[in-house]
């Protein structure tokens, strides 16, 4: 079988979330079939500006096919693009432009998945909201898979997305609440579907001593992994962990690890160590009393995947569904809203050597279960030999719709996707 | 705070929120989130700016009408406005005859006040405009001002509620310290002797009873309440007496005040406890009073070395005692070493 991985980004050092899902799916399913990733030349999610070359290279025994991005990511007219469909009344037309102006736009890109359709026998494609998963998925519909990683933004209330959800072979979901949610926007339940999410390659041995004799940490922390912006949720971390340090448990630190976007206040029970490589991530994790992921928007945590997986608790931001129902379901984390919550949770946590050795130990049996690697290749694999199935059996799936005409395009009749976002159902699935 | 005790399979993520949440509210009251606090705010303005139901929906109309206005219309009137055409031969022909039309009427004063009148129509437009502006303004302000006065409001509520329970942490600890002074001196087996005698020789490092009281700094020492107590001290410390053992110490009893603290450092703790009380002066039994106590005539009733059946000062100082050491133990436990101060849990 062969298969085509499309995504906006991809390299051993790219750690975004949906370019490292993608590159581990590749990795994985090349072991069972012919895997070839097409993507751009592009590094830098802001700009997609090229950085790497065009042409094919291997990255972990995988063919990569890189394509040189038309254009640079104009930031100023992507925002007013923006504020325009997901804040006003607007047309079909608009939303081209928004995704045009949004990027990475690879005319080369898609000339090649045009002309090569029938070379492959699916094609997955990564991140709904991106060009070349509009456009990609568009011209190869008949063979599209696609894997959302869609969070609870405005761009999913964009009146462009439900056809594309409708129109693909299958989807493959991150979470129960990014497939009701995309369910709910589309009424795409007839699509084949399943919830996948990502594993991760943990290692055999993640050691605490080497941590801490590394980096010199001796007492007890809770650890926050990731990008160190106030989209991440920091800013509200430093706030509550600042104000509640008199009640916190005796010794509890904050340790921060990843990229500085936002400032980090300066507090001795406050450490940033950067950008870590795996090894050290991992000892990280298993020297932390327990994994803070103040996120608002996500559409699967790794990093509370690969916490639960060392048998560490998290607390999660309960804002955030996703994180908030894969805490419940996975009874392995605690959630907070408000400052005292905070406070309370991770004291309930930090200090309550029971609670926090249940939720460990559910935690690692919840990623086993559902999270391994022979679980996500299974799925992937069951899915593939479904949709083969179809085909041999020659049940044909009903198409993508096609876009408006050029009258009904520039019509503006399309809400505020804001406003479609509202009305879309929140909060954790349970069952 | 108490641990969850929770078994693996047994762990209910909902269940344990659902508890810290009805703790936090026990604790502090019900907690805002910024959200909720600005759909507080907002219902109050629109109370504060309707408090009688004359015009429910002001301030909707006010957020309607928030954008910028439509120019009122105008006019320039100048002295050619009378005779302005686009046909050249026609405005010549106005002019030509506009003699004519002055043997009827005078249309410069009319020209004139019809200009004046443009220029006013201008500034009001100008002024109006700034009004609008400032309209905008003030209505931010004010918005601000209840958000403020809400969160205000709020944390004057969970302030008010930490006060109370301050004050019956205090209650409790007063209640217990007067207890602890009921145990001192009822305490079976270890009441003062019934006959005064002289007080032992004590050396100052050695280590004191939980339950004997302070003695006073010679230049805090109050006044002697009774007459023989000076010569009494004097004749009872000529010379310490190392390592005396602490079951002695009962009959020191009698030695009253504020004595310094031991140098070994053990009990701290309850030491710590019990210079606080001393500093609060609770309503406990005075000084005076257990010093009176202490050296009364040996048939009092007030020195009867075992309390009466039934003593409620003995009962809650047993159980006072308990809960008062759990709760100091708890406290240990949440403090945090390098940054003691409040709990803001509470």
């Amino acid at each position: 079988m062969k298969l085509a991985i499309v995504v906006q980004r991809y390299g051993a050092d790219i750690n975004g979330g949906a370019e490292l899902h993608a590159r581990y799916v590749a990795e994985h399913l090349a072991r069972h079939a012919q895997v070839t990733v097409l993507t751009t030349c592009a590094r830098d999610y802001v700009t997609w500006h090229d950085e790497y070359a065009a042409g094919i290279e291997q990255i972990n025994g995988v063919a990569v096919h890189r394509f040189s991005v038309d254009r640079d990511r104009d930031i100023k007219t992507f925002a007013r693009w923006s504020d325009r469909v997901f804040e006003h009344e607007h047309s079909y037309l608009d939303e081209l432009k928004w995704l045009d102006a949004e990027g990475p736009t690879s005319s080369a890109l898609l000339n090649y998945i045009r002309a090569h359709h029938r070379s492959y026998d699916y094609f997955l494609f990564f991140s709904y909201r991106y060009y070349h998963a509009y456009h990609g998925a568009r011209a190869v519909a008949d063979r599209a898979i696609l894997v959302p990683t869609a969070e609870r933004d405005a761009a999913i209330g964009l009146g462009m997305t439900p056809p594309l959800f409708r129109g693909v072979r299958a989807i493959m979901y991150n979470s129960p609440e990014e497939r009701r949610l995309i369910q709910a926007a589309a009424h795409n339940e007839t699509v084949p579907g399943v919830v996948v999410g990502i594993g991760s390659e943990i290692p055999a041995e993640a050691r605490a001593d080497r941590f801490r004799q590394k980096y010199g940490i001796t007492g007890r922390f809770a650890l926050y992994l990731g990008r160190i912006d106030q989209n991440k949720g920091c800013k509200e971390l430093f706030a509550f962990f600042l104000q509640a340090l008199p009640a916190l448990p005796k010794g509890l630190g904050l340790v921060l690890v990843g990229k500085e976007i936002l400032p980090i206040p300066d507090h001795p029970r406050i450490r940033h160590l950067g950008f870590l490589y795996d090894q050290d991530k991992y000892d990280a994790l298993a020297a932390a009393d327990l994994l803070v992921m103040p996120s608002y928007y996500e559409s699967l945590s790794m990093v509370a995947l690969e916490a639960w997986a060392l048998g560490k608790p998290v607390l999660a931001n309960g804002k955030c569904e996703v994180l908030r129902g894969q805490c419940i379901r996975s009874k392995a984390g605690l959630y907070y809203e408000t400052q005292a919550e905070f406070v309370e949770t991770l004291r309930a946590i930090a200090d309550g050597r029971s609670l926090n050795t249940a939720l460990g130990v559910n935690g690692r049996q919840f990623f086993q279960q559902h999270y391994a690697w022979p679980v996500i290749e299974q799925k992937y694999l069951d899915m593939l030999k479904r949709l083969q199935g179809d085909d041999e059996a020659k049940r044909t799936p009903p198409g993508m719709e096609p876009e408006p005409g050029f009258f009904a395009k520039r019509r503006k009749t399309l809400r505020p996707a804001a406003e479609v976002l509202a009305e879309l159902p929140s909060g954790p699935v349970l069952n | 705070m108490a641990e969850f005790n929770i078994r693996t399979d047994s762990v209910d993520v909902e269940q344990i929120m659902r508890q810290i949440r009805a703790r936090i509210k026990e604790k502090r009251g019900v907690d805002y989130t910024e959200q909720q606090i600005q759909e507080l705010a907002n219902v109050k303005l629109e109370r504060f700016l309707d408090p009688k139901g004359i015009r429910s929906d002001l301030v909707e109309q006010f957020k309607r009408n928030r954008g910028t206005s439509p120019e009122p219309p105008n006019y320039g009137f100048e002295d050619t406005t009378l005779y302005e055409t686009h046909r050249g031969i026609v405005r010549f022909f106005r002019k030509l005859l506009n003699p004519i039309l002055k043997l009827f009427i005078n249309p410069n004063p009319v020209v004139h006040v019809l200009h004046l009148q443009g220029q006013i129509n201008n500034i009001n437009a100008q002024q109006f405009r700034v009004r609008e502006e400032l309209d905008g303004l003030y209505y931010e302000v004010i918005h601000n001002l209840v958000l403020e006065v809400t969160r205000l409001g709020i944390e004057n509520k969970n302030l008010k509620m930490r006060v109370e329970s301050v004050n019956s942490r205090m209650d409790f600890d007063e209640r217990r310290a007067r207890a602890l002074e009921g145990v001192v001196q009822y305490k079976p087996g270890s009441g003062p002797s019934r006959e005064p005698r002289p007080v032992p020789a004590r050396n100052f490092n050695d280590r004191q009873p939980q339950y004997s009281r302070p003695e006073p700094r010679p230049e805090q020492r109050p006044e002697p309440r009774t007459e023989q107590r000076p010569e009494q001290r004097n004749d009872a410390r000529p010379e310490p007496v190392p390592d005396q053992p602490t079951s002695v110490a009962p009959q020191t009893q009698p030695a009253q005040g504020d004595q310094p603290p031991p140098a070994d450092g053990s009990g701290t703790a309850r030491r710590r406890r019990r210079r606080r009380r001393g500093r609060r002066g609770g309503r406990g039994r005075s000084l005076t009073e257990t010093a009176n106590a202490a050296t009364a005539p040996a048939g009092s009733e007030a020195v009867a070395s075992t309390p009466p059946h039934g003593d409620p000062t003995a009962e809650a100082a047993q159980s006072s005692d308990d809960e008062a050491d759990a709760f100091d133990d708890s406290d240990s436990g949440s403090d945090s070493g390098g940054d003691e101060g409040p709990d803001t849990g509470q």
